[in-house]
């Protein structure tokens, strides 16, 4: 199916925000989801599942002042 | 010198850091260790999903080192709420650096949604470090919408001006019940002494280490400033006068001579 995934269009198995973190293959250290603009606690990753359209973003902590 | 308390947190430092602008995490690391900062800014952005990014974080937590996630990139209070929501997940804090400019150029913080952000952030359980124009009634009233404290600037961010804003940062000072935290355009030590002798109670320097030469020494060299600066301000500065007031008796002792 496909979802988007920080703005730009991703062919992706299906599963959950757990799946799709491991299908990524990042570090999930310092990581943060938004689905559909609404923060997904990491506690809920393992059992939201992703519809097609879904709209992901996918933060990660940087560097910065 | 005194700990410093912000919303119950000691900190034994009075020097915080940004992570930025370093060449190498391992540059960062060594400048953050000889800093002996305990609390240290970083930011969020979209993931690159085509790179693996420097894992900066676990070096950072197995150091000890506070994280305080900023807000950078929010052009509005929506944006900086949604982004310090991002932050505590990412980070499991519920601290954050509350910073909301709209103009690249300038990166002048936008008082009014700063205000509104911090209100929201508040009634949500967050701890809001409020990075501010120094402007004495906008910090007065961060202080009383609840923030733990307020982050006035000295100059623009990354100027290297130092405090450009002196005369407005010492009414905030004097007036101000929470710690005051002078952060942007320290450019070097002298600037952050001065800050600390005014009566800040602490400040924030990124720029200016990650820059320098010799990064480690550069921040050794501020961890010095900061504390010599306080223990300055602590022990009480001399007033100052426009006439010249002897150090020594001045007897008549060579008198005999003429």
């Amino acid at each position: 199916m496909n979802i988007v995934l920080n703005d730009m269009s991703y062919e992706f198995s299906g599963g959950t925000l757990q799946d799709l973190l491991a299908h990524l293959d990042k570090n999930e250290q310092g990581i943060a989801i938004a689905i559909n603009q609404q923060v997904v606690p990491k506690s809920l990753w393992r059992t939201t599942e992703l519809n097609e359209q879904s709209q992901v973003f996918i933060f990660e902590s940087i560097a910065g002042g | 010198m005194s700990s410093l308390f912000i919303a119950g947190h000691e900190f034994h430092s009075r020097l915080f850091t940004g992570t930025g602008k370093y060449a190498s995490a391992d540059a960062m690391m060594d400048s953050l260790i000889a800093s002996e900062s305990e609390l240290v800014t970083l930011s969020l952005r979209r993931m690159d999903l085509k790179n693996q990014t420097d894992n900066i974080l676990q070096p950072l937590q197995q150091q000890g080192i506070k994280l305080l996630p900023n807000t950078s990139g929010a052009r509005t209070a929506k944006e900086a709420v949604f982004a310090a929501e991002l932050a505590r997940e990412a980070l499991q804090t519920n601290w954050v650096k509350l910073e909301i400019h709209p103009d690249p150029r300038y990166l002048m913080p936008d008082g009014m949604e700063t205000l509104l952000a911090a209100e929201d952030l508040i009634k949500k359980g967050f701890v809001v470090m409020p990075y501010v124009h120094a402007d004495p009634v906008l910090c007065k009233r961060l202080e009383e919408v609840g923030c733990q404290c307020v982050m006035p600037l000295g100059s623009p961010i990354g100027s290297n001006m130092g405090l450009a804003s002196r005369p407005f940062l010492e009414i905030i000072i004097e007036q101000s019940t929470i710690p005051v935290i002078v952060d942007a355009g320290i450019g070097a030590p002298s600037d952050a002494s001065l800050a600390m002798e005014i009566g800040a109670d602490a400040v924030l320097v990124n720029t200016a280490m990650a820059v320098a030469k010799e990064p480690a020494k550069m921040s050794k060299a501020f961890r010095l400033a900061v504390e010599a600066g306080r223990m300055a301000y602590e022990s009480g500065l001399g007033e100052r006068r426009v006439q010249a007031h002897a150090t020594s008796p001045l007897t008549d002792f060579l008198g005999a001579l003429s």
